[in-house]
């Protein structure tokens, strides 16, 4: 199988790349219909396959799920999930055969034998259905000419995805419909009904394509959303204890300062995560990140260029056929972090503390999100998938290093996001090393201790529209705008 | 001045018959002696009786009541009527054939009075000083009110009983009256009988709330939430205000009369090897209300989400609900909009931040918090509600900073806005302090008050919490 984006001419590479619309509400008038009384048969109940099952069920349609026979005989726990939320569950054999839809939800690593094996035994003209597109853009899986190929994405992890739905909403969801693969002309309509039934419609749909959703994602996910956080953590860590700042302190102010320093993000971009600062804070924040910038855009060059000319997925690919080597490697040294062994101490850190305290986290974040904005959209992926790809699920990211350190952003990503957020780890901890000499406990530990909290006009005034005028707040702005137009009241 | 130098009152346990009319049941109550009361609840509930029974009213039946003044000075309109009563007998006792004066107003006042100086005065500040000669049976109601009023005031009483003093007094005088009252809070302890919160006193140092012959709440001021729900609670049970109607706009299916609204067959739910409900059959027909109860871990909750739909086993049983065999293509949004539906966890996941009018109008979506824009109609509705649980000031704060309680009573508002057929309360009252029982208990009943449209299942294991018209029961045992 050959890279699937390399095989295509560079007007159609530039075209697909292109591609992404926030759809109308008025496009999912239809509701499930497309979808109904059709058999979906769903490959993996981990966490996606599970709840994504759950909301189709309660929209009306017929879910069942195949598993591989040793996990029904060993009863494990993709068999649990399924069974005890009261689903029929049986063999590829026993199930693909009769799908309209095969919803394809298991790791990426997996997609390849998967879609090998359950193939051959899918009945003419039906539907199979990704929630990545790797294994279609990467591996250039060939699919039988018979079957539509579609892509429903919510961009929220699985639990998320099932809690919006109970309460009546959704969460966002990019769909696409692979072209080579759209025999009948019905791909569109399947995605919707299927972004319908899981709730997606309410919370607004991003018609892409399954390159643009490929490209933007490795992108964003192995720099900003898990790399950048991770690289930060371990160097604010490093650098607090080498200042001396109590250790249990230095670990809860990074632990839980990730999550609320991006809460400021989700709701109002960059601007609004600066505008928590003081204004000397802010001009130092902003200074910091255009150093940061300045050091790291080779590197976000470079993750890019990997991920559009296909090195990326080669090299990690030559990982999966080594057992994960590299990935079980870097996954252990990141167990043996001084950030990750040191628990959260048990001291009361204010809201506004966390960025008082950690402007240079601020820093990283800005840094982080508008790099890999501009990157994507230099590469031809338009503003709209590079802003939800960067800036949108970044505080998803800071969720979970909230729940459980790094080790929990690693275990909820997917092996794909983890091994390139180690590989994003591993260039720029030395890259930065010059960067962090300079670094003291002014800005991240202790905050700016000034007698005089007055700036100069003039700078506070070209900070605040530099600002304000980067793209990525401009269709940020436009896109929660929709947000907030069906969350209206959230 | 004399200071208060009283012993505190002390009832215990205390059971008060007054004539086989009222009873007053199991009232423990202490009045210290620097304390004044104000005695508040709805008509009938028992004010005037636990007033009266201070001073010496009733027939105690049970309990011991201590501390209690010799000289209590009781101004209300049964000791009034009780005095009319007696001057009127007098006539009627006179067997001479001379027309009977009756008691002049002047022997009534100065009679048996501790303070004729006071009582001077009082008559002078009451506009009753022509009236001195009169006889008393020949005056208004107003004017013998005011004349039981200085009687009270100039007997140095050393506990002042005051039954709805304040009502039919004009506007002068009522200001005169509380003047006068101000003046001695340092030596003589108040108890006065409201209906009204904005007319009591600022002195009042405390409240005591009846409700059914019961001494249901004592709230000190000081505690300003728990005074601010008596207030609602009043309000609550006192107000005019009727449930708001439904929105027309937001019709539903037409229901087959001839079905239940839920029908169970055999109802299981296990988790592995565990079962949790074992085969139940149960129907609800319409306008049969349930109580359904059972201790922890009999799977109350669980059968009740099998009729919600938010069991995801309901697709593995036989289940009828609302002209839907579960299981067939119906979404659970089509049946979520037959069901008003309140829970404790239904508030544990209601934690987005919305403002506590769209928790009202979300009750229109079946949703938690508001994803679609809602009509004029459906917030004043939910201005409707608002008013009638007495939060219509609340209508734009954030729904997750109100009390717990207040939480509470805004979500069985939002499970009852759209006049569902079937509402759900699975345990209202869980995890609410006695007032805010006594709050929501008040809301279910003004609810189910002639809403015959609405089928009621009301989940409990407290025996007390009983709602009116409920005459079906279902327990179930714990399995295992």
């Amino acid at each position: 199988m050959a890279n699937y984006f390399n095989t295509l001419p560079l007007r159609e590479q530039l075209a697909q790349l292109a591609k992404c619309r926030f759809m109308d509400s008025s496009e999912f008038a239809d509701g499930v219909e497309a979808l109904k009384g059709k058999k979906m048969v769903v490959i993996g109940c981990g966490a996606q396959g599970l709840n994504q099952g759950l909301n189709l069920r309660d929209s009306g349609l017929d879910v069942s799920y195949a598993l591989r026979p040793e996990a029904i005989a060993q009863k494990r726990q993709s068999w649990k999930n399924a069974t005890e939320n009261g689903f029929v569950v049986g063999t590829y054999e026993d199930l693909i055969p009769t799908a309209d839809v095969v919803l394809n939800l298991t790791p990426d690593k997996q997609h390849t034998p998967v879609v090998t094996a359950v193939m051959p035994l899918m009945k003419e003209g039906a539907c199979l259905s990704y929630s990545h597109g790797f294994n279609i853009v990467e591996e250039g899986m060939q699919v039988r000419d018979d079957l539509t190929v579609i892509m429903v994405a919510p961009k929220c992890p699985g639990s998320e995805v099932r809690a919006e739905y109970v309460r009546g909403f959704g969460v966002p969801t990019l769909i696409a419909v692979h072209e080579d693969n759209d025999p009948k002309g019905e791909g569109l309509a399947l995605a919707k009904a299927y972004a319908v039934g899981t709730g997606g419609h309410k919370a607004g749909v991003l018609m892409s394509s399954f390159i643009a959703e490929v490209k933007s994602d490795l992108m964003g996910e192995q720099t900003i959303l898990c790399g950048m956080l991770q690289t930060g953590s371990i160097l604010c860590f490093d650098k607090m204890i080498e200042e001396g700042i109590d250790a249990g302190y230095a670990s809860r102010l990074i632990q839980f300062g990730w999550e609320t320093i991006t809460e400021a993000l989700k709701y109002g971009g960059v601007t609004n995560m600066l505008d928590r600062l003081s204004n000397p804070a802010k001009i130092k924040a902003f200074d910091l990140s255009e150093e940061l910038k300045m050091i790291m855009r080779p590197l976000y060059n470079k993750h890019q260029d990997d991920i559009i000319n296909g090195t990326f997925s080669r090299v990690m690919m030559e990982d999966w056929a080594n057992d994960d080597k590299n990935l079980l490697q870097w996954r252990a040294d990141t167990a043996e972090t001084n950030f990750e062994k040191t628990p959260a101490g048990d001291v009361e850190i204010s809201e506004q503390e966390f960025f008082d305290n950690g402007i240079l986290m601020v820093a990283m974040v800005k840094a982080g999100v508008e790099l890999a904005f501009e990157t994507m959209t230099a590469a031809g992926i338009i503003a709209e998938s590079a802003y939800y790809e960067s800036l949108h699920e970044t505080p998803l990211i800071a969720n979970t290093i909230a729940r459980k350190k790094l080790y929990e952003m690693n275990a909820t990503i997917s092996d794909t996001a983890e091994y390139g957020c180690y590989l994003y780890n591993h260039a720029c901890v030395p890259l930065l090393a010059g960067f962090m000499k300079d670094i003291k406990t002014d800005v991240i530990g202790k905050g700016l201790s000034l007698e005089d909290t007055g700036v100069d006009n003039k700078r506070l005034i070209e900070v605040n529209t530099a600002l304000r005028s980067h793209p990525v707040e401009a269709v940020g702005s436009v896109l929660r705008g929709h947000m907030a137009d069906m969350k209206k009241i959230v | 001045m004399d200071s208060i130098r009283l012993d505190n009152i002390l009832l215990n346990k205390v059971t008060v018959n007054f004539d086989d009319r009222f009873t007053l049941s199991e009232i423990d109550w202490t009045i210290e002696s620097n304390q004044h009361w104000v005695i508040t609840g709805t008509n009938g509930a028992g004010k005037s009786a636990l007033a009266a029974v201070l001073a010496g009213v009733g027939e105690i039946e049970n309990g011991t009541i201590t501390g209690l003044p010799k000289n209590v000075g009781l101004v209300s309109f049964e000791a009034q009527a009780e005095l009319i009563a007696k001057e009127l007998k007098k006539d009627d006792a006179d067997i001479m054939d001379v027309i009977s004066l009756g008691t002049p107003v002047h022997e009534m006042i100065f009679e048996n009075c501790q303070d004729p100086e006071l009582a001077h005065a009082l008559v002078e500040k009451f506009g009753l000083s022509t009236l001195l000669d009169r006889a008393f049976r020949k005056l208004s109601t107003g004017e013998t009110r005011k004349v039981m009023l200085i009687r009270a005031l100039s007997s140095k009483p050393d506990l002042l009983i005051l039954d709805e003093p304040f009502d039919g007094l004009d506007v002068d005088t009522l200001a005169m009256l509380q003047a006068h009252l101000v003046s001695i809070i340092d030596t003589t302890p108040m108890i006065l009988v409201l209906n009204r919160f904005d007319e009591m006193p600022e002195f009042i140092t405390h409240v005591a709330y009846v409700d059914k012959g019961e001494l249901a709440l004592t709230v000190d001021k000081k505690d300003e939430s728990a005074f601010n729900e008596l207030y609602q609670l009043l309000h609550l049970k006192t107000t005019d205000l009727q449930v708001p109607e439904a929105d027309p706009a937001n019709t539903l299916p037409v229901l087959d009369p001839s079905q239940p609204l839920v029908r169970l067959k055999q109802a299981t739910i296990k988790y592995g090897d565990t079962i949790i409900v074992d085969k139940l059959d149960w129907t609800i027909e319409r306008g049969q209300h349930w109580q359904l109860s059972g201790p922890n871990g009999s799977g109350k909750t669980g059968v009740l989400s099998l009729i919600t739909g938010d069991h995801p086993q309901c697709y593995t049983n036989d289940i009828f609900v609302f002209g839907f065999q579960r299981g067939n293509g119906e979404s659970i949004w089509q049946i979520k909009q037959f069901i008003g539906y309140v829970s404790t966890s239904l508030q544990w996941e209601y934690r987005v931040s919305t403002s506590c009018k769209n928790v009202i109008i979300s009750g229109f979506y079946d949703s938690i918090g508001m994803y679609t824009k809602s009509s004029d109609n459906q917030k004043k509705i939910a201005d409707q509600w608002l008013a009638l649980l007495g939060m219509k000031d609340r209508a734009d704060q954030p729904f997750n900073k109100l009390s717990y309680g207040d939480q509470r009573l805004l979500l069985i508002a939002r499970a009852m806005v759209k006049h569902p057929p079937l509402l759900i309360l699975d345990e209202p009252c869980l995890g609410l302090d006695d007032m805010n029982r006594q709050l929501v208990l008040a809301l279910i009943e003004k609810i189910c008050e002639g809403k015959e449209e609405t089928t009621v299942l009301y989940v409990n294991h407290h025996a007390e919490d009983q709602i009116k018209g409920i005459e079906s029961y279902l327990g179930l045992k714990k399995n295992n």
